[in-house]
């Protein structure tokens, strides 16, 4: 009986132990896994964005009993897919990364600073989390709470999170952390030291400046750096630059079916890739130009047989240009231009 | 020769009036007539220019000969229905119209909102006309309002490339002009909207600035002012003019061409310019407060602080004291500027830049800040595709155009350039302002064209008259081609002037081969009634747009309030005579984004919203029958953005499957219960629409679509056109309160 009843005191005792074992245990891992995600953050290259792996998230998050004393806020990556420029990836994370950045600054020192982590995880290096979080499609940005158990429910950022860019994703951490991100600080265009270096510059060179206006002989005053501009702004115009600029349309593409093939022409009025924009406004210059320099530049050269071969040369220059581009423009557009000769000359 | 320039006067009066004996006279020939070479060539020119004139007509007449007599796409129609107004109820009523029939429940003041000048026009030749007892209906006088007003531009093309150049430039640029698709694309006959006649009044004020500029004087420059007047009150694009004249001044002040003749130019046409624009009530004092017109003002402000220098220098002698004055008078004259704008903006007098503007200068602005304009497929940027099919091979003459100009640089071809490159690089931002550039380019590409066969024909006649070899009688008048005959002494022979007058002449025939192509092909649809092609190769018309606003017009009580996208909104109100929503004006972005807001809601919320604003009647526009692509379902995810830009509740993911717009099985679920998927789909689901396809295929889009079993709660279709393009929907009042 006695022994009887040691025993089960002693189950007594071992059960109010335990938690209290493993509380101290807890408290003691927690504060390293904070320490090391600190140290981890501080050591990452940019924003303090923490790359993970697959081994970090079973460290951080699956083998952590629930509640954390953090939150992971995760940008699911893919190298593989940053070439599709309608899912907007890199631009994405260059802005997560901003969100990173001015969390940190603003939290520097706080205990807040501690409670919440910005990770990324990249699909070629760590498949097995992207099947743990269940990601199917990009961009995926998740929030884990400290009481989430279940990865596949965590919080996902859905696109209307996305679309203000920092500071709607800003807006997506504050209302699930309570805590604050702050306004996003954006690094400004030049930094100080440029800036004071052009100003110095600008200054400096000032009462130069104004004394050649003053006589006229700037490059204002040059006729040929005007030609020069008014070729180039010319170019830039028909070759649908700004087309390229406002859709953000990459130069070239990878073939769908042979990756190593790549697309620099694409079929279809409505949609043009950098390359061959450029292609065709480099077309239209050279023969313009080509006019230009025969009718003008041409007529001073001596040597006769000099003077007939350039001709000559430009003139199949001029031809082959002309056939490409319209070639070209009937494949792109599917129209095939023909002539309305009268109906009495067709047999 | 003086002694017999009298009879040979007379004849060639005779010549161009009618005189039978001459035609009958048996030695009929130039030489007979003894006219001068003078008079010849005049001769010639006004034929050409005739013919040009004739030409640039019956170009823009192949939308009537495929179609028929009618006005074509969307704001044109409410150009004609003011016009109508104004003809039937004169100029005061038609100033203080106010339209209770668009934009319920807000109404629109329309004789403040609008730019009379189109209206009143087609409405001076219809009075005209009228009074020469000629009795046409005011629909075929707006028909051919536009081109006929590009015929005149042509007129006005000839006289500034005469002004920049030479009549030769002049006449191929009013040639190339005449039919360059990028005119034709806005002025077909039936395009009956405010670009006809503006881009006569653009080049009309530019060419009599130009002129103005050489010449110095004020009458030239009074007509400059009138010019931008009408200009002003045809179009919002005068604000082009008012930026681009004052940058032109600017660019000369710089490079050191100041003149007399520039400062009376200028002062003329802006002030009077400015006080005669301010009486179009809808641009009313922006002259004066808005910050797109400040510029002008700017260098307003800077020529008279030239012309104090100017002065002061005079009464000086002395150069040093001068250096100190101008240096004191330039800083000081900046800081005020500078300041008064900055005072100026601070307190609201002078409004800030507005997006349209603003959207021209940094191009991602409109994309990212306003999607009621990024989502008008005319405000897209131009591919490379557009610029050749609109200008083919000007586009290869144009720097060859620019480089000669640069040769012979000049106040006027300095302006040329200016106005190409400017308009160029806006035409590529927005693919509707290629209409802007189209004069620019032409003129430009004339002068390449005419520069380079001047050159080369008084290089094939000198080479005839070997005895000659000095004269250069034809191109006397060109500086350049002078030199060039006098530079080439010996080589560049015969056969090289002839091969590239060969490609030149080629060049130019493909040119009008495809202007003819474009214009008959792809410019005359009036997009009122559809055009395709059958099985068999046979034209088939769809007109049920036609139908559907006659169907309005007949079987609605008179006070209906229809609901419909904005797109449709002006010809509701001109065709149906029905009460709308919203319609193509789009000046409250709110309303139209309530708009959208009902149409991507589910039936419920729909339902609450379309009973706010008493609307009786949905009309959608719908594809899936006839593969008719640009149907509100294709146009859905702008009605999206725009809602979800005043209505945060509705975002645009929520009807995107990863990123993709679909209708079939996989359409996200809100997609497949908002509104306008079920008014486009209703029924849709029985019908087999083409052979060897499940029922409920859908034709433009490419593939079955999700949701074949729609029911409607709250409306019952009451009209479906023929080939479904439109389909018309009735709000049920609501059910009794129980």
């Amino acid at each position: 009986m006695v022994v009887q009843t040691n025993l089960s005191h002693r189950i007594i005792v071992l059960f109010f132990l335990l938690p209290l074992l493993s509380a101290l245990a807890d408290s003691a891992s927690d504060s390293d896994l904070i320490n090391e995600l600190v140290s981890l953050r501080s050591s990452s290259p940019d924003s303090g964005v923490i790359h993970l792996y697959d081994d970090d998230v079973s460290k951080f998050l699956t083998s952590v009993p629930t509640p954390r004393p953090y939150s992971l806020i995760i940008f699911f990556d893919s190298v593989d897919l940053h070439s599709n420029s309608q899912l907007r990836l890199q631009k994405l994370r260059r802005e997560f990364g901003l969100v990173s950045s001015t969390f940190i600054s603003n939290n520097n020192g706080s205990n807040n600073g501690t409670k919440l982590f910005f990770c990324e995880i990249e699909s070629t290096h760590s498949e097995a989390s992207f099947h743990l979080f269940d990601v199917e499609t990009l961009p995926h940005i998740s929030f884990v709470s400290p009481t989430t158990e279940n990865l596949t429910e965590s919080d996902q950022m859905d696109g209307g999170d996305f679309a203000g860019l920092a500071e709607s994703m800003t807006e997506f951490v504050e209302r699930l952390t309570k805590l604050t991100v702050g306004p996003i600080q954006r690094p400004p265009l030049l930094t100080k030291t440029q800036i004071g270096i052009i100003v110095a510059l600008i200054i400096i060179s000032a009462p130069v400046l104004v004394k050649k206006i003053l006589k006229g002989e700037t490059l204002l005053h040059d006729r040929r750096i005007w030609l020069t501009g008014a070729v180039l702004v010319y170019f830039f115009s028909v070759s649908g630059t700004m087309f390229n600029i406002i859709r953000e349309m990459p130069l070239y593409v990878k073939d769908y079916e042979d990756e190593s093939k790549f697309v620099f022409f694409m079929e279809g009025s409505e949609m043009q890739l950098g390359v061959e924009g450029y292609t065709v406004g480099f077309l239209y210059t050279v023969v313009g130009l080509l006019l230009a320099f025969v009718t003008h530049m041409l007529v001073r050269v001596k040597n006769l047989n000099e003077q007939r071969m350039t001709m000559l040369l430009s003139l199949v220059i001029s031809f082959w240009a002309v056939r490409q581009v319209v070639y070209l423009d009937n494949w792109k557009t599917e129209y095939e231009i023909y002539p309305y000769w009268p109906s009495s000359w067709r047999r | 020769m003086g002694g017999k320039s009298e009879p040979a006067k007379s004849e060639s009066m005779a010549t161009t009036t009618t005189s039978p004996d001459l035609i009958n006279s048996s030695f009929f020939s130039f030489k007979s007539l003894k006219l001068k070479t003078k008079q010849q060539e005049l001769l010639l020119r006004i034929a050409i220019l005739g013919l040009v004139y004739i030409l640039a007509f019956i170009a823009r007449l192949f939308s009537v000969l495929r179609y028929e007599s009618m006005i074509h796409e969307f704001d044109p129609y409410f150009n004609y229905r003011t016009t109508l107004f104004l003809t039937e109820k004169g100029f005061y009523e038609f100033w203080n119209w106010f339209d209770s029939e668009s934009w319920y429940p807000l109404g629109r003041i329309i004789g403040g909102t609008l730019y009379p000048g189109l209206m009143v026009t087609a409405a001076l030749i219809y009075w005209a006309l009228r009074f020469l007892r000629f009795f046409v209906h005011i629909r075929e006088v707006c028909v051919l309002t536009a081109p006929f007003f590009a015929s005149n531009t042509t007129l006005v093309a000839y006289f500034f490339g005469k002004e920049i150049w030479d009549t030769g430039a002049g006449l191929v640029a009013a040639v190339l002009i005449a039919i360059c698709p990028g005119y034709i694309s806005r002025s077909v006959a039936g395009s009956y909207d405010n670009e006809a006649v503006a881009i006569f009044a653009l080049l009309l004020t530019f060419y009599l600035f130009v002129k103005a500029v050489n010449t110095g004087s004020l009458a030239w420059a009074l007509g400059s002012a009138f010019g931008y007047f009408y200009m002003v009150s045809a179009w919002g694009g005068y604000v082009f003019i008012i930026n681009l004249v004052p940058l032109y001044v600017l660019v000369l002040l710089i490079t050191g061409r100041y003149s007399m003749r520039l400062y009376i130019a200028y002062n003329c046409m802006y002030i009077l310019g400015m006080l005669l624009a301010m009486q179009i009530r809808f641009v009313g004092f922006q002259h004066v407060q808005s910050g797109e017109h400040m510029g002008a003002m700017g260098v307003f402000l800077l020529m008279q602080v030239f012309y104090f220098l100017d002065w002061v220098k005079y009464q000086l002698n002395d150069t040093k004291l001068f250096q100190t004055f101008l240096r004191i008078t330039v800083t000081s004259a900046i800081l005020v500027g500078g300041i008064a704008l900055g005072v100026g903006t601070a307190s609201g007098y002078i409004s800030p830049w507005t997006g349209r503007f603003y959207s021209l200068l940094d191009p991602t602005y409109a994309k990212d800040h306003i999607p009621i304009i990024a989502s008008v497929s005319e405000h897209q940027p131009t591919a490379w595709s557009s610029f050749m099919f609109d200008y083919h091979i000007l586009l290869f003459l144009f720097p060859a155009g620019l480089y000669f100009c640069f040769k012979r640089l000049s106040d006027a071809t300095i302006f040329i350039v200016m106005y190409g490159l400017t308009s160029l690089y806006f035409a590529g931002v927005m693919v509707r302002l290629i209409l802007v550039a189209t004069p620019a380019v032409c003129l430009i590409s004339a002068i390449a064209v005419s520069a380079t066969v001047k050159n080369l024909t008084s290089l094939l006649r000198t080479k005839q008259k070997v005895s000659q070899t000095g004269s250069t009688k034809g191109a006397g008048s060109s500086k350049a081609s002078s030199k060039v005959t006098l530079d080439q002494s010996q080589p560049f022979q015969k056969n090289g002037a002839i091969a590239l007058l060969v490609g030149v002449f080629y060049l130019l025939s493909r040119y009008a081969i495809h202007c003819t192509w474009v214009t008959s092909e792809a410019y005359s649809s009036p997009s009122i009634v559809l055009a395709a092609r059958g099985a068999h190769g046979n034209r088939i018309l769809f007109d049920d747009y036609r139908e559907a606003y006659y169907w309005l017009r007949q079987n609605t009580p008179t006070d209906a309030k229809i609901m419909s996208w904005w797109d449709y909104g002006y010809q509701i109100t001109a065709m149906g005579n029905r009460t709308v929503i919203v319609d193509n004006n789009t000046w409250n972005n709110t309303h139209i984004a309530t708009v959208g807001r009902a149409m991507s809601s589910n039936e419920d919320e729909a339902y609450e919203i379309m009973r706010s604003l008493d609307v009786n009647y949905v009309l959608v526009v719908f594809g899936g029958v006839t593969g008719y692509s640009s149907d509100d379902i294709n146009k859905f995810l702008w009605m999206v953005r725009i809602g979800g830009g005043v209505f945060p509740v509705i975002k645009e993911p929520d009807y995107l499957v990863n990123g993709e717009f679909r209708v079939d099985k996989g359409a996200s679920p809100k997609m497949l219960n908002c509104l306008m998927y079920k008014l486009c789909y209703y029924r849709f689901g029985e019908l087999t629409t083409e052979y060897g396809k499940p029922p409920g295929y859908d034709r433009a889009r490419g593939g079955e679509i999700g949701n074949k079993d729609i029911k409607l709660e709250h409306l019952e279709e009451a009209y479906t056109t023929s080939n479904w393009i439109v389909r018309i929907y009735r709000v049920k009042p609501p059910t009794n309160r129980l």
